[in-house]
């Protein structure tokens, strides 16, 4: 128990990575009113670059609430703009649940694995 | 565990109305949950419930960008279930606004109060323009619903 509640109230850290036309964003930490600002600023200037394909690793995650959500749909509304794409990266069930509940998986392609998308990437 | 089995043992939690505070209500509520023998899926459950009820009230509220008043959050142990009451001294609402809207096509708002009714076994809201919002929510420990 300790342990885990140590990892929690741990701050949002965004690493950004190219894989060919894709940009993908590793997100590590909470995502939640007081951090998305910040996801959302690395979407919007992604997207001002130019990159239109882009791909949230949510995999080390610790929390993720409606505001996250809300930043991720954003993002895909603004790429889709452009005729790009926003993907997920996720195999934890605490946070998949959540796209379940507000019924976003439907909305999201989400990757089981950096694998999974770059077998993606690889065969399109 | 030291909240197992306890009953009708209340908490307190005062955070200045700014959402850098509102992980420190998630860790709180966390802690009591899992000493409570809640699931951890539960404990996940109950932080995001309390993160969006802070999020509304800190939003309610003005995040900080006056003097608000603070955020007041009450935990009640039960020995079947854990209480949690959000209180902010907002200017209020009609509860009925959020409480019947439900969000419908591709929205970037809207997911907060879906979220909690769906996470947590008992969702009240009370608000009155001018009076601010007290939002209560109930979890009950696993088969303990209901009796």
């Amino acid at each position: 128990m300790a342990d885990k509640e140590v990892r929690e109230g741990s701050e949002l850290d965004i690493a950004l990575e190219e894989v060919g036309d894709h940009s993908i964003i590793v997100l590590s930490g909470e995502v939640d009113v007081y951090s998305a600002p910040k996801l959302r600023d690395t979407i919007r200037n992604l997207v001002e670059e130019g990159r239109y394909r882009i791909v949230v690793d949510l995999e080390e995650v610790a929390f993720l609430d409606s505001t996250g959500l809300g930043v991720l749909v954003g993002g895909l509304k603004r790429v889709k703009h452009h005729q790009g794409e926003l993907g997920i990266i996720c195999n934890q069930e605490r946070i998949l649940r959540i796209f379940r509940i507000t019924g976003l998986t439907k909305v999201f392609t989400i990757y089981p694995s950096r694998e999974a998308l770059l077998a993606n990437i690889k065969g399109a | 565990m030291i909240l197992a089995g306890d009953k009708n043992v209340a908490f307190e939690l005062e955070i200045p109305a700014k959402a850098k505070y509102i992980s420190l209500a998630r860790l709180f509520v966390g802690s009591i949950a899992r000493r409570m023998n809640f699931s951890e899926e539960s404990v996940d459950d109950l932080k995001i419930a309390v993160s969006e009820m802070c999020t509304n009230a800190v939003v309610h509220a003005g995040n900080g960008t006056a003097d608000k008043p603070p955020i007041n959050i009450r935990f009640v142990v039960g020995e079947e279930s854990l209480t949690v009451e959000v209180r902010d001294q907002g200017p209020g609402f009609d509860p009925r606004c959020v409480l019947e809207n439900q969000p419908s096509g591709l929205l970037e708002k809207g997911f907060g109060i879906p979220l909690i009714r769906s996470l947590v076994d008992v969702f009240d809201c009370q608000s009155s323009p001018g009076g601010g919002t007290k939002v209560t929510i109930t979890k009950f420990l696993p088969g303990r619903e209901g009796r």
